[in-house]
């Protein structure tokens, strides 16, 4: 069974550091035989959350755009690797305006409690973040980390793993980095196999019992 | 000259909790005839997100036309600049994320091009007030959204020290936060130690 693997590129600039690592992630998890594909999230027309918490009641966003279409996307992927570069400290306000949107799926799952991931399902399903920042700072990405945080724990994926590379302003882009491409390439051609492993375990554990 | 008050009300909820927070820290400040006070909803303000083109880093200006070539030059003209923002999955909502990264213009002024950000007689005089609600009330809640706020004020010339935070948690629903027990006090405490501050920084 092919395992699916979903990337999202949440940053405005096309084909730069951020969306570059993350096509090295999805080459390598190709590379292992993954179906792969990539969203750009530019490309998309959603607007924001309006915060209206008409979703608290009926579990669906009154707003219909592409950003629905995509969660349901996320939802039917075994990996999700959401992309974006650091902007003051944080995801871009693209990525983030999509992820505000997932308050459905929240409300779904916390309010009207119709959405429950397993145990078994989250470790069936790996999330990845792949991101860079021009600063070289240690603790660049610590404001990101529990925004992605909250989009995997709302859509039923085990937060895997990290792909990051900070100091771009340094190295002069992602392809002068020594190590961060191989690293993604590495991490996608990983978590391909780990997921079939895992999906193998499954169909033979429900075929025996 | 009257003290100028920018106030950026984050929420894509109008009245909701976060700016209801944001008019009790205001209100005295409306009824001081020294103060012009001016609030903008962001979620009506026509600012679009970075582009991250880094053009800004070239011609000291964003190459996007829109709200922020209006609120670019008041947030250079205001002495003290407010912003409230609802807590969204961890962070500050999107539309206050849009205007904090489209600062990098003032980041590109200060740092690429080493030009003033407001005049020198001004510098260091300017306050800074980031106002928060969150529905969850876990303690660290506010953590992620701090550092982009920090960054905002620190690349339009408001040093950390000049900035106040008031960050209210567990109030979600529409009207929560008039029920909380200290945050209106609060407020309006934080509204009047502004006023006397801006007012001894500026002579006033």
């Amino acid at each position: 069974m092919d395992i699916s693997v979903l990337g999202i590129s949440g940053s405005p600039h096309r084909h730069g550091n951020t969306e570059t690592l993350l096509d090295s992630f999805l080459e390598g998890s190709q590379n292992s035989g993954a179906a792969v594909e990539k969203v750009v999230l530019k490309t998309l027309q959603y607007s924001p959350c309006r915060g209206c918490n008409a979703c608290h009641k009926t579990g669906e966003c009154i707003v219909k755009d592409d950003a629905v279409i995509l969660y349901e996307k996320i939802l039917a992927s075994d990996c999700l690797a959401v992309a974006s570069p650091i902007y003051t400290m944080g995801i871009t306000a693209e990525l983030k305006g999509f992820i505000d949107r997932q308050q459905y799926l929240w409300a779904r799952k916390f309010i009207l409690k119709t959405l429950y991931f397993t145990d078994d399902h989250i470790k069936r399903h790996k999330g990845i973040f792949i991101s860079t920042a021009g600063l070289g700072w240690e603790n660049v990405f610590d404001g990101a980390f529990p925004v992605i945080t909250a989009l995997f724990n709302t859509t039923g994926f085990e937060y895997y793993d990290n792909v990051i590379a900070n100091n771009m302003d340094a190295y002069g882009g992602i392809n002068k980095h020594p190590t961060a491409l191989k690293e993604a390439f590495e991490k996608g051609e990983k978590i391909a196999g780990v997921l079939e492993k895992l999906k193998d375990k499954g169909s033979l554990k429900n075929g025996k019992y | 000259m009257p003290i100028k008050i920018l106030a950026f009300a984050g929420s894509p909820r109008r009245y909701g909790n976060s700016e209801t927070l944001l008019d009790w820290v205001l209100g005295s400040m409306i009824a001081d005839p020294d103060f012009i006070v001016e609030k903008v909803a962001l979620t009506e303000a026509d600012i679009h997100s970075c582009r991250g083109c880094n053009a800004c880093e070239k011609l000291n200006k964003c190459i996007q036309r829109d709200g922020m070539d209006i609120y670019h030059d008041k947030i250079i003209a205001a002495d003290i600049i407010l912003l409230s923002s609802p807590i969204y999955c961890m962070g500050v909502a999107s539309q206050p994320k849009a205007l904090i990264d489209r600062a990098q213009v003032f980041r590109s002024r200060k740092y690429v091009l080493k030009l003033p950000i407001v005049p020198p007689e001004r510098k260091g005089k300017r306050l800074g007030v980031f106002l928060a609600t969150a529905g969850q009330n876990w303690s660290y809640v506010f953590d992620a959204a701090v550092p982009s706020v920090k960054c905002f004020f620190h690349v339009i010339d408001i040093k950390d020290a000049d900035i106040s935070y008031l960050m209210i948690n567990g109030v979600d629903e529409k009207g929560a936060i008039e029920l909380h027990s200290t945050a209106k006090a609060d407020a309006e405490k934080l509204g009047k130690s502004l006023i006397a501050e801006i007012k001894k920084r500026l002579s006033i």
